[in-house]
């Protein structure tokens, strides 16, 4: 009984991580055509579909989390999926003026490098019980320039998108009402730019130790 | 005899050791501590045993009453090695409640008196006080004046002291969900519930409260002043029926000032409290389940209910936890709305 369900958890996460993966490749080649043929301005009209769907499809790995399908903690895997979503959803979908920026560019490759490398390593322990030595090394190095490249891409984006924001009063809920509830999108973001404020030294030094933890039993092998 | 004290890497905190009368307490030895390194307070010293190759139990810790003799090996009572942990600097368990209550108590009344909307926007509305909104501000200090007052005359606490960094954490907690409360409630746009509503809502909170304050009481009395702040079990009012009535009598308190002044600020405060003291009561009943087994001639702990509606014998899980929090939070705003219904 164990042997069958650790079976069909080991099929479905590679079958997850391969499909994840597919739709990553799609957005880093979709994004480097664009800025071939078109320039910057061009990349997320051309994304925009493999994007969503793969951003959002990383919700399942809160789950997964959850349940204790992977060992990942969720202190860890929250936050980097809420930002993904906060900006794909709230900043990106919601509002267009931002999308022609050039961070859009810096944004989209840094997530799909980073993706790449994260699903296909996952994939292949998943599908043939272990990694190639090489993408163990790209997964836990590439994050030392992409991690900043992105954290800087999303923290711009959001920081441009404000005054939009403000003028729009889109997602605002207002008093008076029977529950003495108010919701501010604008001032909701910039709570958000807070949070990356601890929030993005803790994810780095958490990927740090990972690293060390991980290339050292490289060495050890 | 000598002690040898060594930190977690192995480096000798007291160079040479640490002579002392074979009658010496631990307390002596923290002290002989603090003379020597200056810095190490004795409520900043965790003094443990060296764990044995091989053996994963938890550390014995050095009691300050008893004789550091005790914790020699047989045979050898001449040398002793303890471990030896810094805690950080350390604050007194009073001093953190009271920074803690202190925010709420001081916030909540600007929000009130101080026409502090027109910096969010609000400059031209115009403000009229409901009674509600009075009574709110009247419940809510007093409820923080009593947890002052608790820490400096009710309590008899545990553990001495507390690290240092608790108090920006709790006081951000306390502080920030103050704020956030105090500014719905005393909003210019504020909209009050029906007049039974609030009234029944007050009248429930204050009876937790008084009873809450009893209760605070029965612990007190469980220890004895100079004694070793160990736990017995509580007897006598609602702890016949649950295992923290403190806290219980604390979330209803919390959920009358709810049905009173119904904000979702409110609410979610409610259901964050909840939460981390039904996270106190677990550990609670598990220690005194665990203490009080019953065998060698300790009285058992009897079945107790957990906070408000799980049984505490049984081990919950998270999950099952949060249904259950769910549940409660859920039946308090379906009685809140059906009253709304009913009553225009």
């Amino acid at each position: 009984m164990a042997g069958i369900f650790s079976t069909v958890k080991r099929i479905y996460l590679a079958i997850y991580n391969w499909a994840v993966f597919s739709g990553w490749l799609q957005v880093l080649i979709f994004a480097i055509k664009a800025l071939n043929e078109s320039g910057p301005a061009a990349v997320y009209d051309n994304v925009e579909k493999p994007l969503q769907l793969a951003q959002t499809a990383a919700i399942l790995e809160i789950i997964h989390g959850l349940i204790g399908l992977v060992r990942s903690p969720v202190s860890a895997t929250l936050p980097q999926i809420g930002s993904r979503l906060f900006v794909t959803w709230g900043i990106l979908y919601s509002f267009p003026e931002t999308r022609t920026h050039v961070l859009v560019s810096s944004l989209v490759i840094s997530w799909s490098l980073t993706e790449i490398i994260r699903y296909s390593f996952f994939g292949m322990k998943e599908a043939l019980g272990f990694t190639p030595s090489w993408l163990l090394w790209l997964r836990y190095s590439t994050f030392l320039l992409l991690y900043p490249t992105g954290i800087t891409s999303e923290v711009g984006l959001i920081y441009i998108a404000l005054p939009y924001i403000k003028a729009s009063e889109k997602y605002c809920f207002r008093m008076p009402n029977k529950w003495n509830f108010s919701f501010d999108y604008y001032f909701a973001s910039i709570g958000v730019l807070g949070i990356y404020v601890p929030g993005s030294p803790h994810m780095y030094t958490y990927m740090l130790g990972q690293r060390k933890k991980a290339l050292s039993k490289l060495k050890a092998a | 005899m000598k002690v040898t004290l060594v930190s977690r890497s192995g480096r000798e905190v007291v160079k040479g050791g640490i002579e002392l009368e074979d009658s010496a307490t631990v307390k002596d030895l923290q002290e002989t501590i603090h003379a020597r390194t200056k810095k190490y307070y004795p409520s900043r010293q965790r003094l443990t045993l060296p764990a044995k190759p091989g053996v994963s139990a938890r550390p014995v810790v050095l009691n300050p009453k008893s004789k550091v003799l005790d914790f020699c090996e047989k045979g050898n009572s001449d040398n002793l090695t303890v471990l030896f942990k810094d805690l950080g600097p350390q604050v007194l368990y009073s001093t953190l409640f009271f920074f803690e209550y202190l925010g709420p108590l001081v916030i909540y009344p600007l929000f009130y008196y101080l026409p502090l909307y027109k910096y969010f926007g609000y400059a031209n509305t115009e403000r009229t006080i409901h009674p509600v909104q009075t009574y709110a501000m009247y419940y809510w200090c007093l409820h923080y004046s009593k947890r002052i007052l608790e820490t400096f005359f009710v309590h008899r606490f545990s553990h001495a002291t507390s690290p240092l960094s608790n108090v920006f954490r709790n006081c951000l907690y306390y502080w920030t969900f103050g704020a956030y409360i105090a500014y719905y409630v005393n909003h210019p746009l504020y909209t009050p519930v029906s007049e039974i509503q609030w009234k029944i809502g007050f009248a429930f909170g204050l009876l937790c409260q008084v009873s809450n304050f009893y209760c605070h009481i029965i612990l007190r009395s469980l220890r004895s002043p100079s004694g070793n702040g160990g736990y017995q079990i509580p007897k006598g009012f609602l702890f016949n029926i649950v295992t923290c009535a403190n806290y219980t009598t604390e979330i209803y308190q919390w959920l009358g000032f709810n049905i009173a002044t119904q904000t979702v600020a409110g609410y979610v405060f409610l259901v964050v409290a909840t939460s981390i003291m039904t996270n106190w009561a677990m550990g609670k009943n598990r220690r005194l389940r665990k203490l009080f087994d019953g065998k060698e001639g300790r009285p058992k702990y009897p079945r107790r209910w957990l906070v408000y509606c799980c049984d505490g014998s049984w081990p919950l899980s998270d999950v099952q936890c949060l249904l259950n929090l769910c549940g409660c939070s859920v039946s308090g705003f379906s009685i809140v709305s059906s009253m709304s219904v009913q009553i225009p």
